[in-house]
């Protein structure tokens, strides 16, 4: 059964899929921008960026506010740091055990060599 | 929504291990050497159970220093075996949020030494083709946003 925090992720996965929106983040991150400004910079339809901007709207990528006819746009990066807490917990994870991995192969070496070396150090 | 699937993120970590490829590729699959080198970010001690061919079942189990006493559980499959080139597995955690990740371990030969490069990634084993594009290059323009 998947969780709320699944669900959630799993749309601002869906939501990020697209290199429409992604641009549009793009955009975002440089500042709060207006609906009509997003559409006049994609070689697409009014309709068609106000639906992407939907999409990430409800994945919570994004806020809007209206000033009299524009809709201004502000970026949320918090569902974005969700989805990257993942990556960061799993970077750490694998970074040590493979660090774990090569200091376990040189002891083994170590144990190894150990009775071969005293033997030769009492033949001595 | 399908298109999920598409743009989940992945995460690559490499390391080159002095080691020939077949000693480091084997580790992965012997249960004692598994419980003595996995022990990532205060693990004081893990126990691993391995049935190392495809098809078969892992369950690793670590112990942290300051975590729950009964420790955190990881299980998965192991998906593809070839020695000493090629392993991958299914991952499953509390840290993976319980579903199905999808870990692919190379093993490259450099000159007597293995470069590991591990690729894990939150999509599930049937569904790990055709999505790496999408996350890495919008990460770098809101790392600056999340960190401001």
């Amino acid at each position: 059964m998947p969780s709320t925090v699944d669900r959630r992720l799993d749309n601002v996965y869906a939501a990020i899929a697209d290199p429409t929106r992604r641009a549009i983040i793009q955009l975002l991150t440089r500042g709060d921008t207006t609906v009509g400004d997003v559409a006049a910079r994609f070689p697409m339809s009014f309709n068609g960026v106000s639906k992407h901007v939907k999409v990430l709207e409800n994945a919570g990528l994004l806020t809007r506010r209206v000033a009299g006819r524009e809709h201004w746009l502000t970026l949320e990066p918090e569902p974005l740091a969700d989805a990257t807490r993942w990556l960061e917990h799993y970077r750490d994870f694998w970074d040590a055990s493979l660090a774990g991995l090569e200091e376990m192969l040189a002891d083994e070496d170590a144990v190894r060599q150990t009775p071969a070396s005293r033997r030769r150090a009492r033949r001595r | 929504m399908t298109s999920a699937k598409s743009s989940a993120p992945t995460l690559v970590v490499r390391r080159v291990i002095p080691f020939p490829r077949e000693r480091v590729f084997d580790a992965w699959l012997d249960a004692e050497k598994l419980a003595r080198f996995m022990h990532p970010g205060g693990t004081w001690r893990a126990t691993v159970e391995t049935d190392p061919r495809v098809g078969g079942r892992f369950r690793i189990t670590m112990y942290h220093t300051t975590g729950a006493p009964e420790g955190v559980i990881h299980t998965g499959e192991y998906l593809l075996i070839d020695r000493p080139s090629r392993l991958s597995f299914s991952w499953i955690s509390v840290n993976t949020d319980n579903r199905a990740t999808t870990v692919v371990i190379e093993f490259l030969e450099r000159a007597g030494a293995t470069e590991v490069v591990l690729t894990h990634t939150q999509l599930p084993p049937n569904q790990i083709e055709g999505h790496r594009k999408g996350w890495s290059d919008i990460l770098a323009g809101v790392a600056t946003e999340l960190s401001s």
